[in-house]
């Protein structure tokens, strides 16, 4: 026996599982939603992906650098800094970098959106996550909200009218058109199709062929492939997206009915509102976020509920892909779920109601 | 009985069993130690009071601490020979003990009680009493109290769970001595006045269950295979659908709970006058050379136990007293085991996960593997920050059974079970 022997609480063995193994593990997950953008948005899609990263560790990089006392000290032993930095890397940054590329689109002006990511990642990494403490201490969505940063200072990004279509035509021409034009228009806003006189069909919006939009959220194909890549991991619980998305296509489907004079329920729509804008990607990548999504079991059916709710009617009203603010605001009430939501305990006994519980 | 399968229930972890070590490992007896240092405190409650001087001889079963108090066991001497001194030390667990040192002089001479011949209930209780007989599965709650319950109880569950991994103690056990833990169990249900006896076998045993079957008057239980299954109160659900509450004992609500070695143990006191001085420890972990399932006398030391297996095979990076989920980790082989001692595990780099903490991710897994439906998370966060009040109200933090499934799942492999036993301490010391 050395003296190397180590003394701790039990349990004296532990899982396999690291944050920078699970962080690894959303960065394949999001790889095909990532290679779909590039396939559909050309070399442009790729070179905004890859900014976006870059600013992201880089921005951690810097901020890890200045921050805390001894700048000086630090300039002189850089290398042992830079070897800490790597040390206590863990992913988290290239994950929220990948995720903002993903909901941010091409433009006509893609050179412009080059160096605004930048900005949306310094925003995202420095401003919202670094400055609460860094991995696990931030208070919303680092993504999101870079994300809502670039909406809000450069409006170009916006407008749909902008967006860059994708390479590929539709692949059957409107073989599902609805009559009720006002209604589905604001399901599809984000989802726009390049011909506005006829609407896509699902196989369409499933694969993402002819819908212009965000570089990551227009092949579902490829975010149900991470979806399962997660859920076969266990990074995600399997139920939490399904619910959002059962959630979130009921009730637009029950706010599309309603027109001035009548009510008409269309399931029809169920599959085209879910399939439209970043409702899946969100609820894939975004929503399960570890770090601001409460943790108890019946936190997270609240939150997952509300969320949708709240989606589906912000899209119906303001015919505007919202799904960034729907997740701020969910992320901003975690933290009072988690302390009005405890999960009873097994073997809990009501302590004045009933003298004999079982 | 044919076997059923168990209750589900919420939680619980997959660990990597390890059992494969030892499994395959028939029980040896271990030969007797030169020295042992017998605890006076061998179970839960007030340590036992010396009876024997230095320089006195014993034989291997004599009395040489009486037990003080209510819930308190007697204490036996484990090798015949001379009291050489008794003197107070840290045991492993942090605490002083008093510990009585007897030489042995290799005749292992024994001094067992007669034995009982259909004995009746205050019989056998008089017996489990006389014999210091403590539970075996790591608690160590004299059998003695549990055997009087103050509410009358109908159904007797023998714990042969063994959910903790690395551990095959109770395996070898139950298969190598079926017969005698049957007995054992029928000795307790008579003692109680119950008929109804269920065993408890997880399903990574299926050698266990096909044994047990042939007897009609036990009812099998296969348990999933998780973590931890062996735990009183989840067992109980398991096997009966009863939610033990929070404070009560299991016999408020019919129930008492048994381990396998615990119930060879009260056979063997019964039949043979036995009292507890040895019993089965499973040596493990990819350090030791040669794993084995042995026969070791009550204060045998640690050292002794690692030699007999062969020593290191290579250099261990924890070495573990009990399972490795629930055990203690000790910092040297100095050590002396307990009656309550089920494995002593020498864990090499690569199993002992002895990692750096990162920052909680808050990723809720912690949360999702409690079987007692907690939130692990919020009694680390808030006792990291002192505020222990706030920890245990929305950490639950009393409930906690210390299972230690939400450290193991953990990710950020934060020190969990810590903050829980700091916040514990807190409520204890405020009560």
């Amino acid at each position: 026996m050395d003296n190397s022997i180590v003394i701790s609480t039990p349990p004296h063995v532990k899982s396999k599982r690291t944050t920078r193994g699970i962080m690894l593990d959303v960065c394949i997950a999001l790889a095909p939603a990532a290679i779909a953008g590039c396939v559909f948005f050309g070399w442009q899609a790729l070179l905004i992906i890859l900014m976006s990263v870059f600013a992201c560790v880089a921005s951690e990089f810097v901020y890890f650098f200045i921050a805390n006392k001894g700048f000086s000290e630090k300039c002189k032993n850089a290398k042992a800094v830079c070897l800490r930095w790597t040390k206590q890397f863990d992913f988290t940054s290239v994950v929220t970098g990948l995720i903002l590329a993903m909901i941010i689109p091409t433009t006509d002006k893609w050179y412009q959106v080059l160096y605004e990511v930048i900005f949306g990642a310094i925003f995202a990494i420095a401003v919202v996550k670094m400055l609460f403490g860094g991995t696990g201490k931030n208070l919303v969505n680092p993504a999101a909200a870079g994300r809502v940063f670039m909406a809000l200072s450069f409006t170009h990004i916006v407008a749909t009218s902008n967006f860059v279509g994708a390479s590929f035509g539709p692949i059957s021409d409107s073989s599902l058109v609805f009559t009720d034009a006002t209604n589905l228009a604001g399901l599809l806003t984000n989802g726009l199709d390049i011909n506005p006189s006829s609407y896509l069909s699902p196989l369409d919006l499933l694969l993402g062929t002819g819908v212009g939009g965000c570089i990551g959220e227009t092949c579902k194909l490829a975010i149900i492939i991470g979806y399962i890549y997660l859920c076969v991991r266990g990074v995600i619980k399997w139920w939490q997206p399904l619910l959002f998305i059962a959630v979130f296509g009921l009730t637009a489907v029950l706010m599309a009915g309603f027109t001035f004079d009548k009510y008409t329920f269309d399931i029809t729509l169920f599959l085209p509102s879910v399939l439209s804008g970043g409702a899946l990607f969100g609820a894939v990548f975004m929503m399960p976020d570890y770090v601001t999504s409460p943790k108890g079991v019946w936190g997270q059916l609240l939150y997952y509920v509300a969320g949708a709710i709240l989606l589906a009617l912000l899209r119906h009203f303001t015919r505007m892909e919202v799904f960034s603010f729907v997740i701020l605001l969910m992320n901003l009430v975690t933290p009072l779920i988690d302390k009005y939501l405890i999960s009873r305990p097994f073997g809990y006994i009501r302590q004045k109601k009933h003298k004999e519980g079982k | 009985m044919k076997a059923v399968k168990g209750r589900y229930y919420f939680g619980g972890i997959h660990p990597r069993g390890n059992k494969e070590l030892s499994k395959d490992c028939p029980l040896e007896v271990m030969p007797l130690p030169e020295e042992v240092a017998v605890s006076c405190a061998q179970s839960l409650g007030k340590p036992a009071e010396p009876i024997v001087e230095a320089g006195q001889t014993v034989k291997c079963g004599e009395l040489i601490a009486k037990s003080d108090g209510a819930i308190s066991s007697d204490v036996f001497a484990s090798v015949s020979g001379t009291v050489t001194e008794i003197k107070e030390l840290t045991a492993a667990n942090g605490a002083i003990e008093s510990f009585i040192f007897i030489k042995s002089d290799g005749k292992d001479e024994k001094a067992y009680l007669p034995p009982l011949t259909e004995p009746d209930a205050e019989a056998i209780k008089a017996r489990i009493r006389d014999c210091g007989i403590v539970g075996l599965g790591g608690a160590g709650f004299p059998t003695a109290v549990k055997v009087a319950p103050k509410t009358p109880v109908d159904t007797l569950i023998v714990n042969g769970a063994e959910c903790e991994p690395y551990l095959t103690c109770d395996h070898r056990l139950m298969l190598e001595r079926t017969d005698e833990i049957v007995r054992g169990a029928r000795y307790v249900a008579r003692a109680l006045g119950v008929t109804n006896i269920i065993i408890g076998i997880e399903a990574n045993k299926p050698d266990c269950i096909a044994k047990f079957e042939p007897y009609e008057d036990i009812k099998v239980v296969k348990l999933a295979k998780k973590y931890p299954t062996g735990g009183e109160k989840q067992l109980a659900y398991i096997t009966t659908g009863k939610r033990i509450g929070h404070g009560r004992l299991p016999a408020d609500y019919g129930i008492t709970v048994q381990n396998v070695a615990t119930c060879f143990a009260v056979c063997e006191a019964v039949e043979r006058g036995k009292p507890l001085y040895e019993r089965v420890v499973t040596v493990s972990g990819k350090a030791v050379k040669q794993p084995k399932n042995l026969w070791v006398r009550v204060g045998t030391s640690v050292q002794a136990i690692v030699d007999y297996c062969g020593g290191e095979q290579s250099s261990p990076k924890k070495v573990v007293q009990g399972g490795p989920m629930t055990g203690l980790a000790l910092a040297s082989y100095d050590c002396y085991t307990h009656k309550t001692t089920s494995g002593v595990l020498l864990l090499d780099k690569a199993e002992a996960a002895a990692e750096e903490p990162t920052p909680c991710l808050n990723c809720g897994k912690c949360a999702d593997v409690c079987p007692m439906h907690l939130m692990p998370m919020n009694t680390a966060f808030y006792s990291a920050a002192g505020d222990f009040e706030a920890a245990a109200k929305y950490g639950n933090t009393a409930y906690c059974i210390e299972c230690g499934a939400c450290e193991y799942i953990c990710p950020a492999k934060r020190p969990l079970i810590q903050a829980i036993r700091k916040t514990k301490a807190y409520l204890h010391n405020k009560k």
